[in-house]
């Protein structure tokens, strides 16, 4: 875990690609496209179900490590309409029954513009970006507008290449924290990711399996 | 299948009199047909199908294509009774083209690898049927042809259509696809040497599996290079029902000289891969000193290096020399392709997209820039050559680094020898197959065991398994055979027991998806004014940053933004391509001339430098026995050295790129279960290198023994040099140890991730992955993943994948030579191993050293490998 300071706020880092903000007991997880498989399969292509439930019982279990009350989606909850299957469905939903005293909110992203709200038995709270609540400002877009707050953002699932001597390297996805945002890297196990480029002020903390390392 | 002489046939006798009538008209242009010629028109016209085999231009077009209009002569003579009809009084008047309608409905189809050679084809066949007045239609269709041709030929196919593989196996997608080959007579399949040991060529197989299915009497016929397994490239070419299939052999090989540039001082000459440049004084005195030079390299970006370094160089010259690559768009190619054929030009720059078909007089110098890499390839670029009879066909060698020249001693060794190369066909890939069997039931459908039946009788599925037919079926219906893993899998639905697409759409995604067992994604570039210029890679594109410059069709471009599936670019005056990115040539080293290789090395030791290459090389070689040594031909030479980079060691087995690749991934990772460490490791003809941050523990005693400088202070050798003898140990032996080889390949691949990288490949064919569509409509870019997440999540949640399975299995046999591998693994084994401290790299190490695009292998924990890295932003 790492600790950084933003706006006056502390937030810290996990290496299960979330943050935690303990002064609201609030836990971040950006782009976890649920629905992505199944709309691959609907268009006839093989991708294999199984990423959904590890997904969920990751998110249950950083829950629970950091005892969040509210998690917040920072877009693109559901990958696509077509994703939008009964089973998928019922599954996040027996996952949210067991999270019922824990408040959800959705920032609405890209995504989930043409893939529609959580259906309501889900119950999360949808809002447009940037959602608001001093100092921060709950995003998807990282390029949203900066003015309102410390931006806390998504969308890109940034990633960094890792080089060391005798021509070793390595690419591991990454927090990208800079003086008005942060940027988390996608929670979702069936995503890709984009290789970041990082301005001087930017930080860099890489993923390497249950640690984070500053590598910028 | 062999076959019988022409003399001993009988016809009919129309056929005897059209016949008599084509060689009339050969005889009419000043030409005498050649007996393989008259024999291939028989075997023709008795119904048969057959293999024709000669070097480049030796008339084989010709041999192949007069047979079907022979018998369409000898119809029309049949039916109108009058021979005047076939005369040259009628044929005068119908010398125009046939109009659509009138002609008859698709009777031959043309297959050409390249669809670069299509114009040309269709350019060729064209002129015999108009000048013996044919009512014929004769058209193209492959990924070039324009959108309104296309429709007209959806409702009414021409006489004859020139096509692609792709472009084929499209075709038997429509619906109708049967009715609309219901007249075929002929499948022709041009450069099937070049098609035989690829994807496309089993795409070929299989569409000419369905083919037949239709028309039983379908004739189908090839033409290829000399081959070292001709009879399997014929059987591949039949299929499993061809019992009288003949092979047609055109001429005696023709001699051919083989011949190098030498560099005037070899050890200021570089040592690694690079343009060969520094030769381009004695390219030019080439070019001048002949009315017509063809210029071969082995990349498109070299051709294109190459252009403009002889521009430069010769700036009158403009508009006399040319380039040519298989990315060029159509109208560049047929403009250049024009100009060498009238004589127009007096140099092109190319690649192998002029060492197939296009006919043209034969030029009077060929020059191959780098090493042929194999002697088949060689053969067919000298074709080009020198034509007239009895004239040896004639090819001048540049190497572009100093030990190419052992390469093309080597390469005329092989020739002398007749070592050509076989290219196998593959076997049974079941991604092909998938994407086959949904191009068939989006073409009207199928019942299973028919389709498994004509499907079996493909060279490559001829042992299909009824399990792995269940598993082709299964993944194409439900997504797999993992019971749960794929609800709400749609492709190909079964309704009583008639298979087809489930809907439009997939059947549209699929269309699209067929073009890609070419090649990865192709992008196009175009000026941001509006002119296109061609395709490249998306991974090439994928290097360039916006305001880089590159040379593309032999102009200076600036990368403007990737957008829409283009790259799009503007003119760029008065700068240099920012960067070369040049990586040299990837093609491996044929195991023929891998295997004379080391027996040129050999002669040098033994102090023979016969050749005049091998003597213009000779102070490189004795550099590197000064600094190392010359391997013997039982002897594996390992050499250590230390550079800032990190620790060296080099592996010199001799055995070509392919198996050398196996052994890096073994031996890395055998050290690696010693100790924790982490390689990379470079690959090629000579050898491996192995390179790592932290000593590799090789041998013990060795080390300590060079750290209290017991060994090689002694000043009795040469001056330059301090050689460390230490004996092979045991560690050594049972890192190349054959005993548990299957399962510690297995293993090795899994952590070198060859295997994953292989999986590209299967991904895109099987249907996977979607690149490349012509406009990335929003709701395809939600259908996106890369091969490497299909990898992963397969690897997880269904790991009896068969298409995990079928990568793994390409790793082995295609790219590692698994077999070849064990041989070499046994060779080694009862040789010497000889371990070297150098203390500078030598000769025979530095390619490997500079190489960069490497692959890794680690037993470090990710923290411990990562704690020694920096984030590098500059890719």
């Amino acid at each position: 875990m790492v600790t950084v300071t933003a706006a006056g706020e502390v937030l810290q880092l996990l290496p299960e690609r979330a943050v935690f903000w303990p002064r609201r007991s609030t836990l971040f997880v950006a782009d976890v496209h649920f629905g992505k498989a199944a709309a691959f399969r609907a268009a006839g292509i093989p991708a294999p179900e199984g990423g959904l439930a590890e997904d969920l019982q990751r998110l249950s279990q950083v829950i629970a490590c950091a005892g969040a009350e509210r998690v917040v989606f920072l877009g693109d909850v559901l990958h696509a309409r077509r994703g939008r299957v009964d089973h998928v469905i019922a599954r996040v939903t027996a996952w949210r029954s067991e999270h019922s005293h824990r408040q959800f909110m959705v920032v609405r992203g890209n995504h989930d513009a043409r893939a529609g709200d959580p259906p309501p038995e889900w119950r999360m709270t949808c809002v447009d970006e940037p959602f608001i609540e001093p100092p921060l400002a709950f995003c998807h877009m990282p390029n949203a507008s900066p003015a309102a707050g410390y931006m806390l953002a998504g969308h890109i699932h940034p990633a960094v290449w890792l080089r060391g001597r005798a021509g070793l390297r390595e690419r591991l996805p990454c927090f990208v924290v800079g003086p008005s945002r942060m940027i988390l890297p996608a929670f979702g196990s069936f995503t890709g990711s984009a290789s970041v480029q990082p301005t001087p002020d930017d930080r860099i903390y890489a993923i390497a399996g249950d640690v984070l390392v500053e590598v910028w | 299948m062999i076959g019988l002489g022409y003399h001993a046939t009988l016809l009919s006798a129309p056929t005897e009199a059209a016949l008599s009538h084509i060689e009339a008209w050969f005889a009419a242009r000043g030409w005498q047909p050649f007996d393989f010629q008259c024999q291939a028109w028989r075997a023709y016209l008795q119904g048969r199908s057959g293999l024709i085999h000669a070097s480049t231009g030796a008339g084989k077009t010709y041999a192949v294509w007069l047979g079907p209009l022979a018998e369409a002569l000898a119809e029309r003579g049949a039916t109108c009774g009058e021979a005047e009809h076939i005369g040259n009084s009628s044929s005068r008047q119908q010398a125009k083209r046939a109009r659509r309608d009138d002609a008859p409905p698709l009777r031959v189809l043309w297959v050409t690898p390249l669809r670069a050679l299509a114009a040309d084809t269709e350019q060729s066949l064209r002129e015999p049927v108009e000048s013996l007045g044919l009512n014929w239609t004769i058209e193209r269709r492959t990924g070039d042809t324009a959108t309104s041709l296309r429709a007209k030929q959806k409702s009414r196919l021409p006489t004859v259509l020139v096509t692609t593989p792709e472009s084929l196996s499209l075709m038997l997608s429509w619906p109708d696809a049967r009715e609309r080959f219901a007249g075929l007579r002929c499948v022709i399949v041009d450069e099937w040497h070049e098609l035989l040991s690829t994807k496309r060529g089993t795409q070929t197989e299989l569409a000419l599996a369905r083919l037949r299915c239709w028309q039983p009497n379908l004739r189908t016929w090839g033409l290829s290079a000399t081959l070292g397994n001709l009879d399997v490239a014929l059987h591949a070419l039949m299929g499993m029902n061809g019992s009288d299939a003949t092979l047609i052999r055109a001429e005696l090989p023709k001699e051919v000289v083989i011949e190098s540039l030498l560099p005037e001082q070899v050890e200021r000459f570089p040592w690694a891969g690079h343009l060969g440049l520094v030769m381009l004084p004695r390219v030019l005195e080439a070019i001048e000193a002949n009315a017509s030079t063809l210029v071969f390299t082995n990349t498109r970006s070299q051709t294109e290096m190459w252009y403009q370094a002889i521009l430069e160089a010769r700036p009158e010259w403009a508009g006399q020399i040319a380039l040519h690559h298989g990315s060029l768009d159509k109208v560049e190619r047929e403009f250049v392709e024009r100009g060498l054929k009238e004589g127009r030009l007096r140099a092109v720059v190319c690649t192998s997209s002029l060492d197939l078909g296009v006919d043209f007089s034969p030029v009077d110098c060929v020059l191959q820039v780098g090493s042929p890499k194999g002697a088949a390839r060689l053969l067919q670029r000298a074709g080009r050559s020198g034509h007239a009879p009895g004239r040896p066909s004639r090819v001048v060698c540049v190497p572009t680094h100093a030990l190419e020249l052992v390469e093309f001693v080597a390469v005329r060794d092989a020739i002398r020898q007749g070592r050509i190369e076989a290219r196998l066909p593959l076997n049974k890939p079941l991604d092909v197959l998938a994407q086959h069997v949904v191009t068939v039931a989006a073409g009207g459908g199928f019942r299973s065991d028919a389709l498994l039946a004509e499907v079996r009788t493909a060279y490559a599925y001829r042992d299909l398994s009824d399990d792995e037919w269940g598993w082709v079926l299964d993944f194409v219906t439900r997504g797999g055979r993992a019971l749960n893993a794929y609800p709400e899998f749609r492709r190909v639905v079964c309704d009583d027991g008639m298979y087809r697409v489930a809907d439009a759409g997939i059947a549209q995604r699929h269309r699209l998806s067929i073009g890609t067992i070419v090649s990865e994604a192709s992008i196009n570039v175009q000026y941001l004014k509006g002119g296109r210029l061609g395709t490249v890679e998306e991974s090439f594109v994928s290097w360039l940053k916006p305001g880089e410059c590159f040379l593309f069709a032999g102009r200076l471009l600036e990368f403007v933004r990737l957008q829409d599936n283009t790259a799009w670019v503007r003119r760029a005056a008065g700068k240099r391509p920012s960067v070369p990115r040049w990586m040299g040539s990837r093609m491996p080293l044929s195991t023929e001339l891998a295997h004379v290789l080391r027996e040129k090395l050999d002669q040098a030791r033994l102090g023979r430098f016969d050749d005049a290459e091998m003597a213009a090389v000779r102070p490189l070689l004795e550099l590197q026995a000064r600094r190392s040594k010359l391997p013997e031909p039982d002897e594996l030479l390992i050499e250590r050295v230390q550079t800032r980079e990190g620790h060296h060691l080099f592996f010199f087995p001799f055995d070509g790129r392919a198996v050398n690749e196996g052994l890096a991934a073994l031996v890395a990772y055998r050290l690696s279960r010693l100790q924790p460490i982490s390689f990379s490791f470079a690959i090629n003809d000579y050898g491996f290198e192995l390179l790592s941050p932290d000593r590799a523990d090789l041998d013990r005693r060795g080390a300590e023994m060079a750290e209290s400088g017991e060994l090689g202070q002694g000043g009795a050798e040469k001056a330059e040099v301090k050689k460390q003898r230490i004996s092979a140990s045991s560690l050594l032996r049972s890192l190349f140890s054959p005993d548990n080889l299957a399962e510690d390949l297995v293993a090795s691949l899994n952590a070198a991730e060859l295997a994953r990288r292989q999986f590209r490949e299967v991904a895109r064919i099987a249907g996977l992955v979607f690149e490349g569509l012509p406009s990335r409509r929003k709701s395809s870019r939600q259908l996106q993943a890369s091969s490497t997440l299909f990898y992963e999540v397969f690897s997880k949640y269904d790991p009896d994948n068969l298409l995990l399975t079928q990568a793994r299995r390409e790793v082995l046999e295609r790219q590692l030579e698994e077999s070849r591998l064990a041989r070499a693994l046994q060779r080694i084994s009862r040789g010497r191993i000889t371990l070297l401290d150098v203390e500078k790299p030598t000769p025979l190490a530095f390619p490997l050293m500079v190489d960069r695009l490497r692959e890794q292998l680690s037993s470090e924990t990710l923290l411990d490998r990562i704690r020694k890295m920096q984030a590098q932003f500059e890719e």
